[in-house]
């Protein structure tokens, strides 16, 4: 292969002929015979605008709005915990600190590190609302399913980036750790976890604000939160309480993102 | 992975006030963590005692077992080359969807970087400070936060209520919702890239178009575009559950199969799902390297 042709392949212009080409791709896959909007779609939107001016502010239907708020909030901070105690020990077992070097065990090491993160791959690649939606149908609707479908897809995440945090944890304190004799676990509890513990916790609050929108839309298997209320007053027209539920919504999102942000750069250095 | 969206403007000493907030944030997590268990275990039919019957664990293993085509009269869809054709079809829909939601989502980050951007409105990157910049750029942020902070589904449940079904309205709900993450990602990295190269180039007298095209955009291009392919492995995963919304490709099909018990078939929809994800982890992870190595 000439030098021009391998530095065109590797080069930007290849790159951006393929996005050109995706994008064109992609645009004629639509179906562009039928018309793009709804008969009577323009004026739908509008009326759906109008509606913000002004929201729904009866008092009944507010206290709705912080009961689905808290019941979003509560599935949220179950899902995330839940995730946490699944993803931290399979985080751990997947960045290989826990194991002993000692010899003879390396290949066993390298195959429970595979296997392992093998596992996070799968959990974290089906989405959490398909996971709800197999857990209802094969063990019922619950809380409890909804909780595991959002905590499968969120430990697959959690584990893989602790895992990361974990190898990152400069070697020298755990080297000076190992020379004392001291057992693996003791070197995870007195080595690894203190350095990685801001990383890790700044993390697990980042992906909080990911859970309440999970949380949120965790509605489409019947679970109540704020989702279930937007689809309840969608289907009976009521935009105004739709705009209502969307601020709460909104302002959920915001707190929970300021929350751990002050978090995150608490633990800055 | 480093510590995401934080700033450098932390305590360099570390000493006490950074634990503080971190003391009391971790406390109220405990609370939260006990009373929104607590909350729910309560509630009586939270299905918490389900997970410790035999027969919930039968049903999950029937489930399973049908997923993988057991228990239906009819031959399974596994051994039919034409399902494989029609549901590969339905499959590409998906991956259209999802490239069309990333061209959105793109085309409009890009619209709105110099806008989102602080140091485009406060003069540092050249040009005069002004009000009326200000005022745009808390508009775009603001915008950017409401975007971000509406789930892909919810986008979408309103956004089927104008637009015909097919993969645009869903395209439209994937785009929005990754504009504001984008959006908001990639402002930041203008902000943070050297000003240097914008103001010699705004002093020689270059035009703002120039300025964006030779002082910003080389600098912060490749971050934009891996934003956009991690993104884009996230987005794929979201593109079936949009579909549920009458947006066509695999996910509306796995709602229909669903409602229809037709578990085989789910089965199948399953293994065309993984396989997309799959295929775009791997591309997406490709295309990260190209475009780092310019």
């Amino acid at each position: 292969m000439s030098t021009r042709l391998e530095s065109w392949l590797t080069g930007p212009r290849l790159l951006t002929l393929g996005i050109v080409a995706a994008m064109a791709w992609s645009l004629s896959r639509v179906d562009w015979q039928q018309p793009v909007a709804h008969t009577g779609g323009g004026a739908a939107a509008l009326k759906v605008l109008l509606a913000l001016f002004p929201p729904d502010l009866a008092p009944d239907f507010l206290m709705i709005c912080v009961v689905a708020s808290w019941h979003t909030l509560a599935y949220a901070v179950a899902g995330m915990s839940l995730a946490v105690a699944l993803g931290l020990p399979m985080g751990v077992l997947a960045s290989g600190v826990l194991a002993s070097t000692a010899n003879g065990s390396r290949t066993r090491r390298r195959a429970s590190m595979v296997a392992v993160r093998f596992a996070l791959a799968a959990m974290r690649s089906v989405h959490e609302l398909v996971w709800a939606l197999l857990f209802v149908a094969a063990v019922g609707l619950s809380p409890m399913a909804a909780i595991l479908a959002m905590a499968i897809p969120y430990a697959g995440i959690l584990g893989r980036i602790y895992a990361e945090l974990l190898q990152d944890v400069p070697p020298e304190p755990v080297a000076a750790l190992k020379t004392t004799g001291a057992s693996p676990l003791r070197v995870l509890l007195y080595g690894y976890f203190p350095m990685a513990l801001p990383d890790l916790l700044s993390y697990t609050f980042y992906r909080l604000e990911c859970g309440i929108r999970a949380a949120a839309i965790m509605s489409f298997v019947g679970i109540d939160g704020i989702g279930f209320q937007i689809e309840l007053s969608l289907a009976d027209l009521l935009f105004r309480q739709v705009w209502t539920l969307l601020i709460f919504l909104v302002a959920l999102v915001v707190a929970v993102d300021w929350w751990s942000g002050r978090v995150r750069r608490s633990m800055a250095y | 992975m480093a510590r995401i969206g934080t700033d450098s403007a932390g305590h360099k000493d570390g000493t006490r006030p950074r634990f503080s907030v971190l003391r009391v944030s971790v406390y109220a997590a405990a609370l939260l963590i006990v009373v929104a268990w607590g909350f729910i275990l309560l509630d009586g039919d939270s299905g918490f005692s389900d997970l410790f019957r035999e027969r919930t664990w039968q049903n999950a293993g029937r489930f399973v077992a049908n997923l993988a085509g057991a228990g239906s009269d009819q031959p399974s869809p596994f051994v039919q080359p034409t399902r494989w054709l029609d549901t590969g079809r339905l499959a590409m829909n998906t991956l259209a969807m999802s490239v069309l939601a990333m061209g959105i989502a793109g085309v409009g980050a890009l619209v709105l970087l110099m806008p989102g951007a602080r140091s485009v409105s406060d003069g540092t990157l050249g040009g005069t400070p002004s009000r009326a910049g200000t005022a745009v750029y808390v508009a775009t942020r603001a915008f950017y936060t409401l975007t971000r902070a509406i789930p892909e589904l919810v986008w979408a449940m309103l956004i089927v209520f104008f637009l015909s079904p097919g993969i645009l309205p869903g395209a439209l709900a994937l785009g929005i919702h990754n504009l504001g993450i984008v959006g908001r990602l990639t402002s930041e990295v203008v902000e943070n890239l050297d000003p240097a190269p914008a103001r010699a180039l705004r002093s020689a007298g270059a035009s703002s178009p120039k300025v964006l095209l030779y002082g910003v955009f080389p600098q912060a291009l490749p971050m934009f575009l891996t934003f956009l392919m991690y993104r884009w492995e996230v987005v794929i995963r979201t593109t079936v559950v949009v579909g549920f919304l009458n947006a066509g490709g695999l996910g509306r099909e796995f709602r229909l199969r669903m409602s229809w018990f037709h578990y085989d078939d789910v089965g199948m929809l399953l293994v065309w799902y993984l396989l997309l994800v799959v295929a775009v982890d791997v591309l997406s992870a490709q295309l990260r390297r190209r475009v780092r190595w310019e």
